[in-house]
């Protein structure tokens, strides 16, 4: 997967509502390709087998 | 008793005296408010100091008691609160300037249960903004007692410094990713993150809604325990609450753990990320148990490694619920929180979907290994406390994450009961000493188990007795 460029994260955060600037633009560059390059490393066998339930509900 | 020793006494200590007359808490309160009036300069553990509440609330108990309505364990006991909780009347302020004015006309659930249970509340403690687990501070940052050069951990930073300095009896924190235990394992202190529902979260000011989590910190296991059966159960007012009875989390601490079975977690043992004194105080303690008579055999959780990536893909919450403050007021949030906030609002959905697959993972992995045993065990984190330095900038992808070795995020991800207690200290080549945390881990709900292995162990070392040279 190719980083993403900070134009590209200048247009994501525009998406969302966010125009980010410098300083910020380059640190948040390296923080979500980092994050991004980290999740698609992970890859255990299990993982298209199971659904995305964070935790079961109380019985209350 | 002389006043001077009281701060130090257990929650334990102090009920007995206080039921019996021979200390009443209007002598308490003062004795822990002079200290706070000396030591809080230095420490900046609270943000809040309620001298004026605190002192009419030790009357009342005193009255009360004088009169035969002994309330229990905690009637009469000074405690603070981190400055997450909701407080009627007493700002509250998330660590945050932006929330500087906010002032509840209501308080949280768990500040209305130590009410009723008699505690007196001294103050408001200091955390990072917004609760972030971490170092970043708005206010002022927090100093360990141990060492004022360097930091607490956080997010519930106060709690850390407050407990571990003698200026409140026992304390709460939360821990979304390891909150509490982090700086209970830094200020040489016990800390609980109780399974997630079994502590109402009602007048908390959110972070993450499937990890947030409420509970003690104590200068003792026991201390811990009391604190937590005054604030446990059911709440209609959170109905992420379980409904399921509160047990005497007090009554089986017995130091007998003949026959329980202890896991180790090699991966978070192993690892570079733990220093090797950190990883010698966790061997010794493993002796100390088997010792006790607890089997003690390895396990495995193989996610564990990868336990910080999945929880900072779920970061997009505060992001949201902060949106306004990240449009208009960007530059009055702290560094590390702007920085990860924008990063959690651009956190495409399908790698959001994927980390809450791999917590569904891990969390099978953690329930797996206690399957097999007891209780985990594992540092708290794998280095003491370091130096308060300024957020670093981010200039690398390297550079991105500054909790590599907090290990402490696996058990928040599993919503499984976490605890923290001092194992040793590393001793500097001046001299410092700095503490050291084990952590222990148990079944949902398990946290009678939990508190009876930390007691134990407790009960046959010396940690718990030692005292920051304040």
């Amino acid at each position: 997967m190719h980083d993403l460029t900070t134009e590209e994260i200048r247009a994501l955060g525009h998406a969302v509502g966010l125009e980010i600037r410098e300083p910020e633009l380059t640190e948040v560059t390296y923080s979500l390709n980092a994050l991004l390059e980290a999740l698609e490393a992970i890859n255990p066998a299990e993982l298209e087998h199971v659904e995305p339930l964070p935790i079961l509900l109380p019985s209350a | 008793m002389e006043k001077s020793q009281l701060p130090f006494l257990t929650v334990a200590a102090l009920a007995h005296l206080i039921k019996t007359h021979e200390v009443s808490p209007v002598e308490v309160v003062e004795a822990y408010l002079e200290r706070i009036e000396r030591l809080n300069p230095l420490l900046h553990a609270f943000l809040t100091v309620c001298p004026e509440d605190a002192r009419r609330a030790a009357r009342t108990a005193e009255h009360e008691i004088t009169h035969g309505a002994y309330r229990g364990s905690l009637h009469g006991i000074p405690y603070a609160v981190k400055d997450q909780l909701s407080t009627r009347g007493i700002r509250t302020t998330a660590g945050s300037p932006l929330f500087a004015d906010v002032v509840p006309d209501e308080d949280a659930t768990v500040i209305a249960k130590l009410h009723q249970a008699g505690a007196i509340l001294l103050g408001k403690l200091n955390m990072t903004e917004f609760g972030t687990t971490g170092f970043s501070h708005q206010f002022s940052t927090p100093r360990n007692p141990w060492d004022l050069a360097r930091y607490t951990g956080g997010s519930s930073s106060g709690s850390g410094a407050a407990t571990a300095a003698g200026l409140c009896a026992t304390s709460l924190g939360e821990d979304t990713g390891g909150s509490i235990r982090f700086p209970a394992a830094w200020c040489g202190v016990v800390g609980l993150r109780p399974s997630w529902g079994r502590v109402s979260r009602y007048g908390l000011m959110p972070g993450v809604w499937s990890m947030d989590t409420l509970g003690p910190l104590a200068r003792s296991v026991t201390d811990c325990a009391l604190t937590l059966e005054a604030i446990a159960g059911h709440d209609p007012k959170d109905p992420y609450t379980w409904n399921v009875p509160v047990p005497p989390y007090t009554q089986g601490l017995d130091g007998t753990i003949t026959g329980l079975r202890v896991g180790v977690v090699r991966e978070q043992l192993e690892t570079d990320l733990v220093q090797p004194e950190v990883r010698e105080a966790v061997l010794c303690a493993l002796d100390v148990l088997r010792d006790l008579g607890a089997t003690v055999e390895d396990v495995s959780i193989p996610l564990a490694a990868h336990a910080g990536t999945i929880s900072g893909g779920l970061r997009v919450e505060a992001p949201r619920r902060y949106r306004t403050l990240l449009q208009s007021r960007l530059q009055e949030i702290g560094h590390d929180n702007r920085i990860g906030y924008l990063t959690g609002a651009l956190l495409p959905a399908q790698a959001y979907y994927k980390a809450q697959q791999l917590r569904v993972l891990l969390r099978q992995q953690v329930l797996q290994a206690l399957a097999q045993v007891d209780v985990l065990v594992q540092p708290t984190a794998g280095l003491v406390a370091q130096p308060v330095e300024p957020d670093p900038l981010i200039d690398s992808k390297t550079k991105t994450n500054r909790l590599s070795w907090l290990l402490t995020t696996t058990y928040s991800l599993a919503n499984v009961p976490a605890l923290s207690l001092p194992c040793g200290f590393h001793t500097l080549q001046d001299g410092t000493a700095l503490p050291i945390g084990l952590q222990i881990a148990g079944k949902p709900f398990a946290e009678v188990t939990v508190f009876k292995v930390a007691n134990a162990y407790e009960q046959q070392t010396p940690w718990h007795h030692q005292r920051p040279p304040l």
